[in-house]
């Protein structure tokens, strides 16, 4: 290769690299929107763990139970109509209060308040959130917690302008925790009901009937962009269905699935016969509403119904939702970035003071490596963790000493008297089938850790399949960028650092 | 770089050093589990506590340059102090004009201290404010909290991909290298899965959802450290000189050539650890939050640089000459048949 098709060829690279770096690390107010809008960098976008943006949690109170600051805002406040009726009715329970009149048998409450923190461990478990606690406070508080799922801008909170860096993905981010929340905590069995409002409207099916009991299985169904609850009529159940839904003879009417006083939205049309036994619905609301539909109406069909209905007595502030600082520190995910950057930046080190000349190959693909990741993270929404991060420096690991291991190969071929062209190829034979089989063994076995695990083992199996790959395909990357760099240099043994032994016929 | 040990005849050794780690270890977390509450220490996520929450909304304190949270958290401080009683995890967030400063305590702290503290914090807080238009609410409560397995699911499927892991990579050895070679590396799987749980049973440090993490990093390092050992047992074999080695000697041939590689690998990951911990130590203020996870990967890397740079070679000389002898004996038996 010529010199100017070489110089030609890495130019373009890397200035590749390096707008791809700006754009990845540098975020900024867009100039001419007079700060109204910000571009945020690739890695500011990238969705975090709870341990580096804080868990979000909630605390759940049965009927009759209050908190300290809602029976403290009414019992302290003499002018308050409920003041004295406060006082009478409420006694202390740890850090809650509890209505005696409703609740003479306490231990009965305890009971069926630990069967629902079971039942809702179970429902918030098919999440697949990474990391998540049910927790029991004070005998009669249920405490869910999971992860805040924020991108770093949605985290960061911006103190001359007041706000956060992504206000709307951050509240985007909490909306769709609530509504999870909402739904996943739907007490009560399921029903068919002939109206939207569970007051106004009478059950289509008789008492003695189970709707439930009329499911083989509930599941999520996902296919190209569509979202919806599949549910899979038992053959007992499908013709007890038609035959209720074919008595009515108006066919504009429709049936609501509710569990218990709360609609699903999921909607059966009568006066007419269903095709199939199996029912794909799309439900109302946000994009997870599908899933959380699917979860609570699958626990609720195998008999995980809560018995107490939760956040009814809460002075009107219904379920709060409170996004929590991050156990590791407020800036836990900016140190994370640093160690990852400073183990890039001792690879980087390493390999060129190895490798002399050679090792800027090795830097190379270390960026690239690092950019694949980042885009990766960002484009598959994968939840960073420390866990991950640590996924991240294996994969890097990979790559560094794959490419070392070659490089040495190449070495030992050159101490052998071989050309350098001669060497590369020779040492690439050498190696080819070993790094073969490590990346290929690697790659089924992440491939099997994100399909099987759930959270933040998922997460790190997607991010170590993802590093595989890039590493696999920078090893070949590297020969390439070996062969272009070093085709316009004379001493190309100089070049590595490497020295040929020279035999005696050559003298 | 190439060392010159003689692994192939300490086996013995090896195999009774991890026999005996192993077996303690878990009859620790056997014992533990019936008399202490868990196998592991569960700690974090996992673990029980006793908490004091401080709900306020709308606090104005009179003349003081502070935002409200720094001076409720001052106040926090004080009380605690005076109660001597001190948290492990604090936690603040924010909802309209207020919010929720939640500090937990390990489980066996006194109630009746917390109690104590958070009726001082109230008293306190109220004193501040300026006149009785300065404070909405403001109001601490002490909590016990049962924590129930939030990440068990994660622990049982952590399981389940250890085994399949485990027999993917007997089956890729099995058709790619060899019997033996696919034996030797699901041995080195078990023995250094067995030895991370083992260590973490018997350390008893406490143990979040990042045990399940590391579980399976172990056996990713295991794999990746066997592919190295056994690329080298591959090659030895195919040249003339090595066809002449015995089980032993080509075993620590290999070893030898694979050594540094793999000691260099798990150094520089238990390095990374060790900076993670540094650094959010700094982050957190307190090394206490993040001990469990960087002890998890210490034990994940040293358990699997033990089991593959020392142990797998040494046994792997006993597999490869019980299978050098069974060889021609199950030949003649076919060709027989």
């Amino acid at each position: 290769m010529g010199k100017v098709k070489s110089a030609i060829i890495t130019a373009l690279l890397v200035a590749a690299i390096v707008v791809l770096s700006l754009f990845a690390v540098i975020s900024c107010d867009v100039p001419g929107s007079n700060g109204v809008k910000r571009y945020n960098s690739f890695i500011s976008s990238i969705h975090l763990g709870g341990d580096l943006s804080g868990e979000a949690y909630t605390l759940l109170y049965p009927e009759g139970v209050i908190s300290v600051s809602d029976y403290s805002l009414v019992a302290e406040d003499e002018a308050n109509e409920d003041y004295q009726e406060y006082k009478d009715k409420y006694v202390p329970h740890g850090g809650v209060y509890v209505d005696k009149d409703k609740h003479t048998d306490t231990d009965a409450l305890k009971e069926s308040v630990a069967k629902d923190a079971g039942i809702l461990l179970k429902r918030f478990g098919e999440k697949g959130y990474a990391g998540y606690s049910v927790s029991i406070e004070d005998d009669y508080v249920i405490r869910v917690s999971v992860p805040t799922n924020f991108t770093y801008a949605a985290y960061k909170f911006n103190k001359d302008a007041n706000s956060y860096n992504d206000a709307s993905g951050r509240s985007a981010a909490l909306s769709d925790i609530s509504s999870t929340v909402q739904i996943l905590t739907y007490s009560g069995d399921m029903s068919l009901r002939d109206g939207t409002d569970y007051e106004t409207s009478n059950s289509i099916l008789s008492i003695k009937e189970d709707f439930a009991s009329y499911f083989d299985n509930i599941s999520y169904y996902l296919m190209g962009g569509t979202r919806a609850v599949k549910m899979d009529l038992s053959k007992e159940g499908f013709e007890k269905l038609n035959e209720v839904l074919t008595l009515s003879t108006e066919t504009e009417k429709s049936a609501y699935i509710f569990i218990g006083e709360n609609n699903t939205t999921l909607t059966l049309t009568m006066g007419k016969a269903l095709e199939n036994r199996t029912l794909l619905f799309t439900p109302d609301g946000a994009t997870t509403a599908a899933s959380n539909y699917a979860i609570v109406l699958n626990s609720v069909m195998n008999g995980g119904v809560l018995a107490n209905s939760y956040n009814t007595d809460t002075a009107g502030s219904g379920t709060v939702i409170v996004a929590g600082t991050p156990a590791f520190g407020e800036y836990a995910a900016i140190y994370v970035l640093v160690a990852l950057l400073l183990v890039l930046v001792a690879g980087i080190v390493a390999s060129v003071v190895k490798y002399k000349k050679l090792g800027l190959v090795n830097v190379i693909m270390s960026v690239i490596y690092a950019l694949v990741i980042v885009c990766a993270l960002l484009l598959i929404e994968i939840q960073l963790t420390v866990g991950g991060a640590v996924t991240i420096v294996l994969g890097y690991a990979l790559l560094t000493f794959t490419n070392f291991r070659v490089f040495e190969a190449v070495r030992g071929e050159t101490l052998a008297g071989r050309t350098l062209q001669a060497s590369v190829k020779t040492g690439y034979k050498k190696t080819l089938f070993s790094v073969l089989d490590l990346h290929a063994i690697l790659v089924v076995v992440s491939a099997i850790i994100a399909l099987v695990c759930k959270g933040e083992l998922a997460a790190c199996g997607l991010i170590l399949f993802v590093a595989v790959l890039a590493s696999y395909i920078l090893y070949w990357f590297t020969r390439f960028m070996w062969f272009v760099i070093s085709s316009p240099v004379k001493d190309k043994f100089k070049f590595c650092g490497f020295k040929r032994e020279v035999l005696e016929d050559e003298d | 770089m190439k060392t010159n040990l003689k692994l192939s005849s300490k086996m013995h050794i090896f195999i009774i050093v991890s026999c005996v780690l192993i077996a303690i270890g878990l009859a620790v977390g056997t014992i533990c589990h019936f008399v202490a509450g868990g196998f592991f220490n569960y700690g974090g996520d996992y673990e029980s506590y006793k908490s004091v929450t401080v709900d306020y909304q709308s606090i104005d304190f009179s003349g003081g340059e502070k935002e409200p949270l720094e001076l409720i958290e001052e106040i926090c401080d004080k009380a605690f102090a005076d109660a001597g009683v001190s948290s492990h995890v604090i936690t603040s967030g924010t909802i309209n004009n207020g919010g929720k400063l939640v500090y937990k305590f390990v489980y066996s702290t006194d109630y009746d201290k917390l109690a104590e503290a958070s009726a001082a914090i109230n008293v306190a807080i109220k004193a501040s404010v300026t006149g009785a238009d300065g404070i909405r609410f403001s109001y601490a409560s002490a909590h016990n909290a049962e924590t129930l397995l939030g990440s068990g699911l994660a622990l049982s499927r952590a399981a389940i991909v250890v085994a399949c892991m485990a027999v993917v990579h007997f089956i890729y050895f099995a058709v790619r290298y060899k019997l033996t070679m696919a034996l030797g590396a699901l041995l080195a799987d078990v023995h250094n899965f067995a030895l991370f749980i083992a260590l973490t049973a018997l350390c008893r440090i406490p143990v979040g959802s990042a045990v399940a993490t590391y579980a399976v990093i172990a056996v990713a390092l295991s794999i990746i450290g066997t592919c190295f050992f056994f690329e080298r047992v591959r090659k030895n074999l195919k040249d003339d000189s090595g066809k002449k080695l015995t089980a032993h000697e080509l075993s620590d041939k290999s070893a030898n050539e694979s050594f540094m590689s793999n000691i260099l690998m798990h150094a520089c990951l238990a390095a990374v650890s060790v900076l993670l911990f540094v650094l959010l130590s700094i982050s957190s203020l307190s090394p206490l939050a993040i001990i469990s996870p960087v002890l998890c990967s210490l034990i994940a890397f040293v358990s699997c640089a033990y089991g593959t740079t020392m142990f797998t070679p040494s046994v792997f000389a006993g597999i490869k000459q019980f299978g050098d002898k069974v060889k021609p004996v199950a030949k003649t038996v076919k060709n027989t048949k």
